[in-house]
């Protein structure tokens, strides 16, 4: 709980901030976010206090166990990075930096939240939290227009998918009357045959699935991705799925683990589908960010491979293959981010002659999209390999497993495309409009480097990152 | 007051108190879409809040005070006064001249058969001889210690919340932005 507070106390002192700080000062409050989040990220390796692995609170609604603090920290990253990209987008920002930095870490706390979660009245009230921070950063740029139009469809949809969310749940406990994931596992068994309470968990999958943007709930994420200032999406493409999928985990595994295992063919397709859907539609596309946004969708589908397998090695998987992400796209959408900086769109011409540009961007983009198409030996491959592996061990059991690691292969050869079109646009595009070269801040500079070194890291030494997925994952073994 | 009483046993008066409020709520909602004196918007909402309080008159008969008053002051005072600020600031003109589409009016007919189906279909599979034990659910001190006590944590996140939104509302309404 420390954590939590302390990540609250923080918001709210940012929020205050802006009252004594001058005006041209106020960016750099970004930097002591920073750095108060990266002290934080260092006591919970310290282990004092902050996250020790001790039990459940409060009627156990919150947890603390290997999986919530192996997100907590995941988030604390993610947070970290995107605040350094946040405050080199501050210029973009007509008003209210403070504010945004200050809702970026409330989400945060959301994310937090979402990680301890073992009650569908915290999952609720987490999940909202962090969505509705979300409306305000996407559509924080209110003198653009395609910035207001992401934040309404991002409303509109994520108002549809949470009623479905409090219905879903609404219908489990009127009938089994158990809101905690720990009493509603007892009971489980008994309504495995009840209609209402199937309909019941398959609503809350329906409204996680939107958080993930997973078939069919992934109409919202190409247009919110283009449209949303450009930290807003990093942070909707990394902290917000990933607390979409501790809640899956959590609810899947420790709530209804009898229906889920009735369930895996539902998971199969689901799976199959949004991999194939994303890396499709990402073809065509000629904007950097929508182009993220699919990929973002087709990630989801590889992640999804994690939860199908219905194994402990699936799931460490998930949360591997979720580290090695974290890094590659808080990478890429930094580099859009100082690209695009005096550009009013974000097309990929403007990636041209970005090796001349400035090598270390050029650098750090190709390594991104190397990543991201699962190419040794950066992170993603051995992620990539981990998923389709822990899915192959299960396709004795059920073949169905077999034709979806077949789907997950054909989907990254799919993506090998579109991915290196990214790479070319920075190598060999002819016209170079703007040859100017750009110039990185110190803090900047730092953010890429932990980028580069964590997909490195993940890539060539994977054992201790995997040691802590698993450890993280054995929570669901018992 | 001594001759009401022997008119009517005791045990009745909820009973009956029930139908005044049921047939309050039915008449002024009926009033609120299908007024044939005035198709006046404001009239419309005026007749919306008596609605709700006559709803608000069935709450406290299921001894549920608590829900009774939020309903009052909530939807009642605070959401109908936020519906005449809307009513008021747009231009409706237009709307006291629409003539109702045949369409439309076949949907809602259609709607609103299919849900009193349902509901004559549930209130048949009932057994009416069950007799559920009167629970004080909705007791104002029960629900205060369940938000204070078991669900505290949840409750705290929603002031969160709360803060959140405020913020948002202001910085996105706001004329201008230093």
């Amino acid at each position: 709980m420390t954590l939590e507070v302390c990540v609250m106390a923080l918001g709210v002192v940012l929020m205050l901030a802006d009252f004594w700080l001058p005006a041209d000062r106020k960016k750099f409050a970004g930097y002591a976010a920073v750095a108060a989040l990266a002290g934080l990220l260092f006591l919970s390796f310290g282990g004092c206090g902050c996250c020790s692995l001790s039990g459940t609170a409060f009627n156990g609604m919150f947890v603390e166990d290997g999986l919530a603090v192996f997100f907590k920290r995941f988030f604390l990253i993610a947070a970290i990075l995107v605040l350094f990209m946040a405050v080199e987008f501050s210029d973009r920002i007509a008003g209210g930096v403070s504010e945004y930095y200050s809702l970026i870490v409330f989400a945060l706390s959301g994310m937090l939240f979402a990680a301890s979660a073992n009650d569908f009245t915290m999952l609720f009230v987490s999940i909202e939290l962090i969505t509705i921070t979300f409306y305000i950063l996407t559509s924080f740029q209110r003198g653009r227009l395609v910035s207001l139009e992401a934040g309404v469809k991002y409303l509109i949809l994520g108002a549809l998918s949470s009623s479905f969310l409090v219905f879903g749940i609404a219908l489990v406990w009127g009938t089994t009357g158990k809101l905690n994931f720990n009493e509603l596992a007892a009971v489980a068994a008994q309504f495995e045959s009840n209609k209402i309470f199937l309909i019941g968990v398959l609503f809350i999958l329906v409204g996680l699935g939107f958080k993930i943007a997973a078939f069919p709930f992934q109409i919202w994420a190409p247009d919110v991705y283009q449209g949303a200032p450009t930290p807003t999406t990093a942070f909707l493409a990394v902290g917000s799925k990933a607390a979409g999928f501790v809640l899956l985990l959590r609810v899947l595994f420790t709530a209804v683990p009898t229906v889920t295992a009735h369930w895996a063919n539902l998971l199969i397709v689901i799976s199959g589908i949004t991999i194939l859907y994303g890396n499709l539609c990402a073809l065509p596309q000629r904007n950097l960010k929508r182009l993220l946004g699919y990929s973002s969708i087709a990630h989801a589908g590889y992640l999804l491979l994690g939860v199908a397998a219905l194994s402990t090695s699936g799931q460490s998987a998930l949360l591997y293959y979720l580290a090695g992400y974290l890094f590659t796209v808080c990478a890429a959408f930094t580099v859009i981010c100082l690209v695009t900086r005096h550009l009013d769109n974000d097309d990929l011409s403007a990636l041209a002659g970005l090796n001349r540009r400035s090598p270390l961007l050029a650098a750090t983009m190709t390594l991104a999209m190397v990543s991201l198409a699962g190419i040794p030996p950066l992170a993603g491959f051995f992620g990539k390999f981990l998923l389709l592996k822990s899915v192959l061990e299960q396709g004795a059991a059920n073949p169905g497993y077999y034709c979806l690691a077949f789907t997950a292969l054909a989907g990254v050869v799919i993506s090998f495309y579109y991915y290196f079109g990214v790479i070319r646009a920075i190598y060999w595009s002819k016209a170079a409009a703007d040859v100017s070269p750009i110039s990185l801040s110190g803090p900047i500079k730092v953010a890429l480097w932990i980028c580069i070194a964590g997909m490195f890291w993940l890539g060539l030494f994977p054992s201790k990152a995997l040691n802590l997925a698993t450890e993280a994952a054995s929570v669901f073994a018992k | 007051m001594d001759s009401l009483q022997n008119l009517i046993p005791e045990t009745m008066l909820p009973d009956m108190m029930f139908y005044v409020f049921a047939g309050l709520t039915l008449g002024f909602g009926i009033l609120v879409v299908a007024n044939p004196f005035s198709r006046n918007p404001v009239t419309s909402a005026m007749f919306l809040v008596l609605a709700v309080i006559s709803m608000a008159g069935l709450f406290v008969l299921l001894h549920a005070f608590f829900l009774a008053a939020v309903q009052v002051i909530v939807y009642a005072g605070a959401v109908m006064v936020l519906f005449l600020f809307v009513i008021m600031l747009l231009d409706i003109k237009d709307e006291q001249k629409r003539k109702i589409k045949k369409g439309f009016l076949l949907a809602g007919l259609l709607s609103v058969g299919t849900i009193a189906g349902l509901f004559i279909k549930g209130l048949h599979a009932t057994r009416l001889d069950a007799h559920p034990s009167p629970t004080t659910e909705g007791d104002t001190a029960l629900l205060g210690k369940l938000l204070f006590g078991q669900y505290v944590l949840p409750f705290e996140v929603v002031s969160v919340l709360l803060l959140v939104a405020m913020v948002g509302v202001i910085l996105l309404s706001k004329k201008d932005l230093k």
